[in-house]
């Protein structure tokens, strides 16, 4: 019980702090939403309006009052379960905006971290096992390279080479012509335009995972049990999967949750550079247009996403290491 | 091995899913781009369909809002309608929703609202919802985006009334020069609006307006426009169906611009000539039209820049030519130091500079000139080779530009180098847009580029950037960045408030052209375009330098009543 309520306890200080940091940083840089707005739809050769601005700064409802009475009503507010409403896309509420982008990342990033996981931890054990092999080089090396490189980047060369160069996929956006909704047209869209921000990901996603399992499975098969286990006459596979990769992949298992967790972030600028409608598109976009009750609700959603994967991690561990599980009894 | 065959069926999988689908997205792209070819060209004067990018500048579709008073809105330009429609650049007016605007005195304006013109449900539009959406802004200030009811140059409004088929409007005082804006305000139904309570709070899912389009299908992200066969002008309306698709960068622009995906743009092409005109010049084509100045504003509040003399030199030292060709590959033209976008508005130029068109207004690269005025003026060089300031301290000044804006770098970078050159210390500093708008409100700087609009009215257009009430507050960006104040200047705008005679308008602005001629608040360096980006493989007619009829950018309403079907 007390280990329980500690665990709620750190849950909610870390809640509080990342609540409070998210009210205060977008703040202490310069910029009013209401004057970016304006200048944003005039664009860049045009005088401001200060008709218009006086008139966005009263639709905005631009809080008056000290930053300090501001911050007590906005957690006020959380604590009602009331995120606000947009800047960008006023007169629409925070979560009404963010449920419209929300699967669109959801989906990309579960579909991508899935396989870049499985991928990876398949290379990184098969590599350890052969290792400084031909094929355990290779696959460091590449992943050496390919980890030095810019998601952004790679998204560039993809775009102009497989997008504009042979034309096989859309280059930006999430669909084009078919109503989304559970049919055929839209999945078969969507799936043609998600391919290169997924492939992008793919490129890059499955290095770390590579060389992690790479490095604790080379450590594992230094074991004690990894002998014993081949004395005993096993086959390779069972040796190589059940003992040896099985342990490696502990590390692997929390470094997984929190990559899932801190997802939104490593997305924004492939969302952006392919225009794809996501969470992380929203998050760049937000920032551009000082878009405080959006930013505030998409980094909430981050945390509470890492605080609960971080606790999934905790509760995964137990069932793939039974000694986790006896300390725990 | 186990392991290898899992390996190689993974990968086998993932490989057939790949070329699954590029084959088919590949083939029904080209399907689309080739049925699209054979669409193209028209018959019987249409034009079956226009592509143009969508109006609606954020990321997230789905969510749907025709309320033009909202920020974001799907739709800007085709359902909603102005009072009269005004070109920014030969401001001319053309009626529109109202057939005639006359000014009784300076303080009381008078609409004649047009006769059969409906609603896109079938009813009448009244001069009752011209009153009612004007009324509205007053109740909820949030809506009033033109500062009818405020004292933004100009006396506010007091009252909105309709008096058979006039609507009239009383000022509190002289508010002529709020004119233009008055006109962008669009007028939305009295039955619908009128109880929604605050109108930008409303969602409007179906709207109901007076516009030349109807919303015909929306995915949330392609958005189909038909032409609306009630429209009361639809006789010059020859396209069929507008599509309003996607936000896109320069890079994503130009290939949509070739490919024929886009038919018109407007956004910031670098080169346009050398990445667009130039594959195809029997179909490709860009207009930039003149519709302001970009200026050079220096601090006025401190020295050196106080001095009349300094300035005076500085408008000789800097190479505008050579900065045009950076900033926008020589596409505008060296702007001319009245301040007024020439040749368009030569007409308004006093007796004393108005030879040829102006010409002399427009002052040439004279480096020799300026080191002889600054000589003249007693900055003297000190042993680093440096200008000093008359009274002997040395002069250190820093160039703030926007970091990101590659046009202004370019332009910031060509200036430093300019007066460095005339042995001025002067060094360029980048930073983010939002510091540099931080640094126009509190006045920290020594020099940086501004615009300065063109605009029909001079109050609000040149008159922004020269009246002492324009200059920036603490709390907000304001014209006025260089901090100019000048009573005779002030009383030339308050009178310009007051005048609808086109003579005195003249004198007035007479007054401005002269102190920018002689006082050197800011130096104009090239005209800010005005942007379209065209093609004219399905429609012709579109405003181009041989016919400049409006603003390509701003006026999409008059050449969309201008296009035919391309022969």
């Amino acid at each position: 019980m007390k280990y329980f309520l500690r665990k709620v306890g750190f849950f909610v200080l870390t809640l509080w702090a990342v609540v409070t940091l998210n009210f205060f940083i977008p703040r202490l840089q310069p910029g009013d939403p209401a004057e970016l707005m304006v200048q944003k739809l005039a664009g860049k050769n045009a005088q401001l309006n200060p008709a218009q601005v006086a008139a966005i700064r009263d639709m905005l409802g631009t809080p008056t009052g000290s930053l300090w009475s501001q911050y007590w009503q906005y957690l006020g507010q959380l604590a009602h379960g009331n995120f606000g409403v947009s800047y960008t896309y006023f007169p629409f509420g925070v979560m009404q905006v963010i449920g419209q982008a929300f699967w669109w990342t959801v989906i990309l990033v579960t579909i991508v971290q899935v396989l870049s996981f499985g991928i990876g931890v398949l290379l990184g054990a098969f590599a350890a096992w052969k290792r400084n092999g031909r094929f355990d080089t290779a696959v460091t090396l590449v992943s050496t390279f390919v980890g030095t490189l810019q998601p952004f980047w790679i998204a560039l060369l993809l775009i102009y080479g497989l997008g504009y160069g042979l034309g096989w996929f859309a280059t930006s956006g999430g669909y084009e012509d078919s109503t989304p909704g559970f049919n055929w047209g839209f999945v078969y869209d969507a799936i043609s335009h998600g391919f290169l921000p997924a492939l992008t990901l793919m490129i890059v996603t499955p290095v770390g995972w590579v060389l992690g399992m790479r490095n604790t499975m080379v450590l594992n098969l230094g074991e004690d049990y990894v002998r014993l286990a081949k004395a005993k006459g096993l086959p390779d596979k069972v040796v190589a999967l059940r003992y040896a990769a099985r342990n490696a992949l502990l590390p692997s298992v929390t470094g997984f949750a929190l990559a899932l967790g801190g997802v939104l972030g490593g997305t924004i600028l492939v969302e952006t550079v392919f225009d794809y409608p996501g969470l992380g598109r929203l998050m760049g976009e937000a920032v551009g247009y000082k878009d405080y009750p959006m930013l505030q609700a998409l980094m909430l959603l981050t945390a509470v996403a890492t605080l609960l994967a971080n606790l999934v991690a905790d509760l995964l561990y137990g069932v793939l290491d039974p000694r986790a599980r006896r300390a725990q009894a | 091995m186990g392991l290898r065959r899992t390996l190689v069926a993974v990968i086998a999988v993932l490989t057939s899913l790949t070329l699954l689908t590029t084959g088919c997205a590949g083939s029904r792209l080209a399907h689309e781009r080739e049925a699209r070819r054979n669409h193209s060209g028209g018959t019987g004067g249409m034009i079956p369909q226009l592509n143009l990018p969508a109006e609606f500048d954020a990321s997230v579709g789905g969510l749907v809002n025709y309320n033009p008073y909202a920020p974001q809105q799907l739709v800007k330009t085709w359902l909603y309608e102005p009072l009269m429609v005004q070109d920014s650049l030969s401001c001319g007016v053309t009626p529109w929703l109202a057939t005639k605007y006359t000014w009784v005195g300076s303080n009381k304006l008078i609409f004649d609202i047009r006769q059969g013109v409906k609603w896109s449900d079938g009813s009448a539009f009244t001069p009752n919802d011209v009153v009612t959406t004007l009324n509205l802004m007053k109740k909820y200030p949030a809506m009033d985006v033109n500062g009818l009811w405020t004292s933004a140059f100009g006396a506010p409004a007091t009252s909105v009334t309709a008096q058979g088929d006039q609507v009239i409007i009383t000022f509190a005082g002289p508010a002529v020069s709020k004119f233009s804006s008055i006109l962008g305000n669009l007028i939305v139904p009295a039955k619908i609006y009128g109880k929604v309570g605050d109108p930008t709070k409303y969602v409007d899912k179906k709207p109901v307006s007076t516009g030349p389009f109807l919303v015909g299908s929306y995915n949330g992200r392609r958005l189909e426009l038909d032409r609306n066969p009630d429209y009361w002008q639809a006789d010059k309306i020859k396209v069929q169906k507008l599509v309003l698709q996607g936000n896109y960068d320069a890079n994503q622009a130009v290939q949509m611009l070739r490919n024929g995906d886009l038919d018109f743009y407007t956004g910031e092409i670098p080169n346009p000539i050398k990445t667009f005109v130039d594959p195809n010049p029997q179909l490709n084509h860009v207009w930039y039209a003149p519709n302001g100045s970009t200026v050079l504003a220096p601090n006025l509040t401190r020295k050196p820049f106080s001095d009349v003399r300094f300035r005076e030199a500085m408008a000789y030292g800097v190479n505008k030519q050579q900065a045009s060709l950076k900033a926008t590959y020589g596409l505008m033209q060296v702007a001319s130091q009245s301040g007024l976008t020439l040749p368009a508005k030569k007409d308004l130029l006093p007796p004393g500079y108005a030879l040829n068109g102006g010409a002399s207004t427009i002052l040439a690269y004279d480096p020799a000139k300026a080191n002889q005025l600054l000589d003249a003026a007693g900055y003297t060089k000190g042993p680093d080779g440096f200008r000093r300031n008359p009274d002997g301290s040395p002069i250190k000044l820093t160039f703030a530009v926007q970091a990101g804006f590659i046009d202004y770098q370019a332009v910031a970078d060509e200036v430093v180098s300019n007066l460095r050159a005339l042995g001025i210390d002067i060094s360029v500093v980048a930073s983010q847009p939002d510091s540099v708008d931080a640094l126009k409100k509190t006045g920290d700087f020594d020099i940086m580029i501004n615009y300065m609009a063109a605009g029909c009215d001079y109050v609000n257009g040149v008159g922004a950037t020269l009246a002492t009430a324009q200059i920036p507050t603490k709390t907000t960006i304001l014209g006025n960045v260089e901090r100019y104040s000048n009573p005779t200047v002030d009383q030339a705008l308050k009178n310009l408030n007051g005048e609808t005679d086109q003579a005195k308008v003249k004198d007035e602005v007479g007054v401005l052209v002269n102190t920018m001629m002689t006082q050197y608040p800011v130096v104009p360096l090239f005209y800010a375009p005005a942007r379209a980006i065209y093609r004219t493989d399905k429609a012709a007619g579109w405003p181009s330098a041989e016919d400049p009829y409006c603003n390509p950018q701003d006026n999409a309403r008059i050449w969309m009543t201008r296009l035919s079907a391309a022969k």
